[in-house]
């Protein structure tokens, strides 16, 4: 059952929850999902999972970007609603239309809710009934594809011929009742929907103009496939002209349009063997979201990015119309447009400012895939939202992308390494720090130098006059133990060792023991550079990590590095979290970022590092020297990585 | 290139029917109308600059849940409404206090700038302060300890910004929630964050050196830290976001935001 729903404004105010549900969430779920989700530039994912003492929750959310307008539902986790995302769709369609900003209460939007409930309800149950096969889709993945395309595609035209009969506001409606329906689900339906809107063309616009300026995402591009609409009209041939093309496509298309609109034709049932595996495993993520929130992420942005290339596809359809046209505007509508303010910014606008961003992220070394996901990120933010007057889109985009690079990049908590220090030494407790991370590039050839780059916080610590030990726990390479003896000798640094033949774990519990026994205030483990697909000695790290309990896992890192960055940090955390024992794995806390004064500016890979990871960068090395340990500064670097 | 001939071309065309124009108005007319637009944009200018020359904003810091925005709510509405999640963005308005909206003579209306206290959301911070006639960082009196390092650090991050030290913003150090009997103090909370940021310099300053965050130090060094020695005037308060005693915030605000 569903246990609440939620709107409320961005700002943090509650306007409307359902009374009626009314039973008292256990824990926070909201503000958890809003501090570690939404305000983690990981807001795309599907749902998000809560687990307090008594209650494991399942939450899902939409945005409403233009009216600042956060939408929320909350659901036992055990029971997989299917009708979440589509009640979501419902409520902020609806909610928008009576939102005022005056206004801070809306008891009113009680019965609404309450019919637009037992319509999802409803809903669900028929789709349920036309697919009994529903609930084992979960389990199988890819199995079965055109049987349930079969019947996922009866349930579909039923949910949309049901809306078209209640609503009585004639095809317009349904269309868009279809629309919301499967806005959040991320699968091409959603396109279909749209495509078959663009179709009919003029008919549907003039009823359809009523809703511009609802939801953010459906209506969005509902607006922006209605404007290609428009564009063939002034083009001359009226809507003809943008029927052309769309009739004149590829089969492909064509077949999905019939799947959600005819019940069966037999030809391009057929058909559905060719493109129906996509299209399958889009529904089984679709089913799979209420399974497992977590494991969703990747799947989805596949799915997205999918479908966005097909948008594209289509872009360039409607761009073949409306080119002589868009010519001729030229840039005094541009003109016009930054003095007298723009309507809703559509994706099509952003797209050329986001492209030049994206390019220029990447030269300064930004992994692809992470400057993909800002961009996307960006524009999920500013899509629906009003363009202020006397601005262009390129500085709009450029300023938000700047503010989510501060976000990002600023610590999620404080990383006053000395403070936590001294609490450790209130505790009477050596501090433990972890030194973790990839023997990579240079390592055969010039090992010295990366380790002396592993050493750089020691003077840090000496400064302090707090005393420091090391401990040698890379028992697996030979030649390390001697190294770090070497570097111990010449910092004047007491060194903890036990040759080569022991656990690594052992070790480092044995010299947190030694420590807490002779007053040292801070432990540094050293540890075997490893890479990250090296099962067995990831295993040890694990193991290490679990046993010890460090107060600070650091990975060490190149700055260098580019695309490689993303994987090594991902794979680290990724492996660390599977081969532990526990049930909540330690992962990375911070980054050291070593050679930061070779890179000259690409320095990208700080950011893609902190994104994947959600840690920060602790240090960077800047030499050397031991002494060449510096903090980041976020805003020179934003400032670089924007420049 | 030939379009903008064509415009040159309208252009000057239009430029002398313009010019007829004037030559039929009597120049009396003519610089009457002149002097009333200097005296306009003079008038619209001087304004501009008092306005700047006189901030009325208020900017509620404090960690996350701390109450700032059901604080922000109470100046605005009197009512918490149905209540607060954890801000995204801030709430920044212009208003007259709720508290005085029924008083017979004009007030000058607030504006109230609520910044989540969320830590990848501070960089906001800094877009408020420059303006600010008076900083109020709200502490949760109630769930006070395990979150007076935290506070701490933020207050000494806001403590040492170049825009609070040079323009020696005023700061109300608001122990909320203190509806509750298990509440702590003022004075208990003021003495522990001093004890904190106490610690805190030390640590700051053996890396300051490499950090460029903070630009300013702290007291006197040598001397145990006390708000006294700030280069601002630090103050505190009591108040219940929940219940509504929120009358020692108004009475800062309007000490600093002229009524
Ligand atoms: N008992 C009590 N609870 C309060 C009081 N003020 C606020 N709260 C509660 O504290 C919680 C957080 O309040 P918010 O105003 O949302 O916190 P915030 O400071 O805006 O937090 P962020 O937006 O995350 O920065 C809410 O659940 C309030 O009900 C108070 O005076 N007394
Ligand atoms: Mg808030």
């Amino acid at each position: 059952m569903l246990e609440q729903l939620l709107i409320f404004t961005r700002g943090g105010l509650i306007l409307w929850t359902c009374r009626e549900l009314g039973n008292a969430l256990r824990g926070s779920p909201i503000d958890t999902l809003i501090r570690s989700c939404l305000l983690e530039e990981r807001s795309g994912a599907a749902s998000y999972n809560y687990d307090a003492p008594g209650a494991s929750y399942s939450l899902k959310w939409t945005f409403h970007n233009d009216l600042g307008l956060v939408f929320v539902a909350v659901y036992q986790r055990i029971l997989h609603l299917l009708y979440v995302d589509d009640l979501l769709a419902a409520v902020k369609r609806e909610f928008s239309k009576i939102y005022d900003e005056k206004r801070t209460e809306y008891p009113d939007f009680d019965e609404v809710f309450r019919q637009l409930k037992a319509e999802a309800e409803a809903r669900a149950e028929d789709l349920k009934k036309a697919n009994p096969v529903g609930r084992s889709i979960a389990g199988g993945v890819g199995n079965g594809n055109s049987k349930k395309q079969g019947s996922g595609n009866k349930a579909g035209s039923e949910g949309g011929g049901k809306k078209k009969s209640g609503g009585g506001d004639g095809d317009g409606d349904g269309d868009r009742k279809k629309g919301g329906r499967l806005e959040n689900g991320h699968s091409n339906d959603n396109f279909v929907v749209g495509k078959e809107t663009n179709l009919k063309g003029s008919s549907v616009n003039g009823k359809e103009n009523e809703s511009s300026n609802l939801g953010a995402f459906d209506v969005n591009r509902l607006q922006k496939l209605r404007s290609k609409g428009g564009n063939g009209k002034k083009g001359g041939d009226g809507a003809v002209a943008a029927k052309g093309p769309s009739k004149a496509e590829p089969p492909k298309k064509a077949v999905k349009k019939n799947r959600v609109w005819d019940e069966s034709t037999p030809e391009t049932k057929l058909d559905f063997t060719d493109h129906g595996a996509d299209d399958g495993g889009e529904r089984n993520v679709d089913f799979l979201a209420k399974e497992q929130g977590e494991s969703m992420m990747d799947k989805d942005e596949v799915v997205s990015s999918d479908s966005e290339a097909e948008e594209e596809e289509d872009d360039d359809d409607a761009g073949k119309n409306s080119k002589p046209d868009a010519k001729k505007k030229g840039w005094f509508s541009s003109m016009f447009q930054s003095i007298a303010g723009k309507a809703n910014l559509e994706k099509s606008d952003l797209e050329p400012a986001l492209k030049a961003l994206k390019d220029r992220l990447m030269t300064k070394n930004v992994a692809e895939e992470i400057a993909e996901k800002l961009c996307e990120s960006v524009a999920a933010s500013l899509e629906g939202k009003k363009l202020a007057s006397f601005t262009r889109i390129s500085s709009t985009v450029h300023a938000a992308m700047e503010e989510a690079l501060v976000r990002i990049l600023t610590p999620r908590r404080s990383i006053d390494i000395l403070r936590d220090v001294h609490v450790a030494k209130e505790q009477r407790k050596p501090y433990v720090v972890v030194f973790v991370g990839v023997n990579g590039v240079g390592k055969s050839t010039n090992l010295a130098k990366v380790k002396e780059n592993n050493l750089f916080p020691f003077n840090l610590f000496k400064i302090l006059y707090v005393g420091v030990m090391m401990a040698a726990c890379d028992t697996f390479r030979s030649g390390a133990v001697e190294q770090l003896r070497t570097h111990a000798r010449r910092l004047q640094i007491p060194i903890f060792e036990k040759g080569y033949e022991k656990d690594p774990a052992v070790v480092a519990k044995e010299a947190i023991q030694e420590a807490s026994r002779n007053g040292s205030d801070v432990v540094l483990v050293d540890t075997a550079g490893r890479m990250q697909d090296n099962e067995p000695l990831m295993r040890a790290l694990s193991k290490l990590i679990y046993l010890n309990n460090p107060d600070l896992v650091l990975f060490v890192g190149e700055a260098l590095v580019g695309n490689d960055a993303v994987d090594q940090l991902s794979k680290f955390n990724q492996k660390l979290a599977d081969l532990s024992t526990s049930s909540a794995p330690r992962l990375i806390d911070g980054i050291l970022l070593t050679k930061f004064d070779t890179i000259d500016d690409k320095v990208g890979a700080a950011l893609s590092m902190v994104y994947i990871s959600g840690a920060p960068v602790m240090f960077v090395g800047c030499g050397q020297s031991y002494t060449d340990l510096k903090k980041l500064n976020v805003k020179s670097i934003v400032k670089t990585l924007l420049k | 290139m030939e379009q903008l001939d064509q415009w040159k071309e309208q252009l000057l065309h239009w430029r002398t029917l313009a010019e007829d124009q004037l030559r039929q108005v009597p120049p009396v007319q003519l610089y009457a109308a002149a002097a009333v637009l200097i005296f306009t944009t003079l008038l619209l200018l001087s304004l501009r600059l008092l306005k700047r020359a006189k901030s009325n904003t208020i900017v509620l810091t404090g960690l996350s849940g701390a109450g700032k925005t059901v604080l922000f709510y109470q100046l605005r509405d009197g009512s918490i409404h149905g209540g607060t999640v954890t801000s995204m963005e801030p709430n920044d308005e212009i208003f007259v206090l709720h508290s005085e909206t029924t008083e017979k003579r004009k007030t000058k209306p607030v504006h109230v700038v609520d910044v989540p206290g969320h830590s990848r959301l501070r960089p906001k911070l800094d877009e408020y302060l420059p303006q600010a006639a008076g900083i109020v960082f709200v502490v949760d009196a109630l769930d006070f300890l395990p979150n007076c390092r935290s506070a701490s650090e933020y207050l000494y991050d806001i403590l040492t910004k170049g825009s609070v030290v040079k323009k020696k913003i005023p700061l109300l150090i608001l122990c909320n929630k203190t509806d509750k009997v298990t509440a702590h103090t003022k004075e208990f909370i003021r003495r522990q964050m001093e004890k904190e940021i106490d610690k805190l310099r030390a640590s700051r300053s053996a890396v300051s050196a490499a950090d460029i965050t903070n630009e300013f130090s702290l007291g006197v060094p040598g001397e145990p830290f006390s708000f006294t020695q700030c280069y601002n005037k630090v103050t505190t308060a009591d108040a219940s976001g929940l219940t509504g005693e929120i009358s020692q915030l108004e009475q800062f605000i309007r000490e600093y935001v002229k009524p």
